[in-house]
């Protein structure tokens, strides 16, 4: 009896776990990652300079932002992305003719984002981004302005 | 006189004899003085008896009565169930049912439910940061849920050079 119960309980200890993860990891690697990428310009001014036609950011963007210690009172959207990352696969996302962004999805809300600034890498990072969640990668401009690169998860 | 004989006697007096046997039996009794003697004290102390009987009634019926000494006998002779013997194993295999429960609701929470932040918020668990640039920094702000990394890129007389970190071109 001890010999047949054993393994049985065992086999259904087995299996459940088994199950369960091959569920999570079935259901993380499932579905694909969306996103939005935000090229922002920074500024006390409360216009854009002369000549460009940014828009104004966000305003849930701009909450957040506000949330930071970042020092620029306004904010203003140079480009944006919307793009989807499947896993396995890099997605390339151009902010702009020297500014690209790549995403690689490592897990159900880990992904490896890496900043490309004319043509180097600036930075790569890995790290857990839920849904709603952002990562804010920036930098000083000239005439005490800003950049930034904002990558803001939605689905 | 014998056993059998005073018997005899007693059942004349209570009236169990046959009508034969109880005339020959009267008639020895008239030939005989001491059996004259015994029936004449046997009926004295009967006569003293009957005065001291007390009449007991029975709180139900007879066959009632009856039927619950010999359920008791019958209780009484039934032996007791032996307990029976309970294995380590058992005992074990008791605890594991609700302690499997236990694991697979804990281990279904851990597999479906993200785990919570000071805030409410999920964690944005930062695992590696490759940086080129020494001078960057890090800041996380849960209650936003976002992470700023600054960096000190592109560095200032690039910076002067060209629009920012040739972002805006």
């Amino acid at each position: 009896m001890r010999a047949k119960l054993i393994p049985g309980t065992g086999l259904l200890w087995l299996s459940t776990a088994l199950a369960l993860l091959a569920g999570g990891e079935l259901r993380a690697q499932a579905a694909d990652m969306k996103f939005q990428a935000f090229l922002l310009w920074g500024t006390d001014n409360s216009k854009p300079p002369e000549g460009k036609t940014y828009k104004p950011i966000a305003v849930d963007i701009r909450q957040k932002l506000k949330e930071l210690p970042i020092k620029w009172t306004n904010w203003f959207e140079v480009n944006r992305k919307d793009f989807a990352v499947t896993q396995g696969v890099v997605s390339e996302v151009a902010m702009s003719e020297k500014c690209q962004l790549n995403v690689r999805k490592l897990g159900d809300s880990e992904v490896e984002v890496t900043l490309i600034g004319k043509g180097k890498e600036v930075v790569k990072r890995k790290q857990s981004l839920p849904k709603g969640e952002m990562l804010v990668l920036g930098g000083n401009a000239p005439n005490s302005t800003a950049w930034l690169v904002v990558l803001k998860r939605i689905e | 006189m014998d056993y059998k004989a005073q018997l005899k006697l007693q059942a004349l007096l209570d009236g169990e004899l046959p009508e034969g046997e109880a005339s020959a039996v009267a008639q020895w009794v008239a030939q005989d003085r001491e059996a004259a003697a015994l029936l004449e004290e046997l009926r004295n102390t009967r006569g003293a008896l009957a005065g001291f009987d007390a009449e007991v009634r029975l709180p139900e019926s007879r066959e009632f009565f009856w039927s619950k000494v010999e359920r008791g006998i019958q209780r009484l002779e039934t032996p007791a169930p032996k307990l029976a013997r309970v294995s380590y194993f058992s005992l074990v295999r008791r605890l594991l049912v609700p302690a499997s429960a236990v694991a697979v609701v804990l281990i279904a929470g851990l597999m479906l439910i993200p785990p919570a932040g000071p805030t409410g918020h999920t964690i944005a668990t930062e695992m590696e940061t490759a940086l080129a640039d020494s001078g960057a920094f890090t800041y996380r702000d849960y209650s936003a849920g976002a992470t700023l990394v600054w960096l000190s890129y592109p560095a200032e007389d690039e910076a002067a050079e060209i629009d920012e970190m040739g972002t805006f071109d």
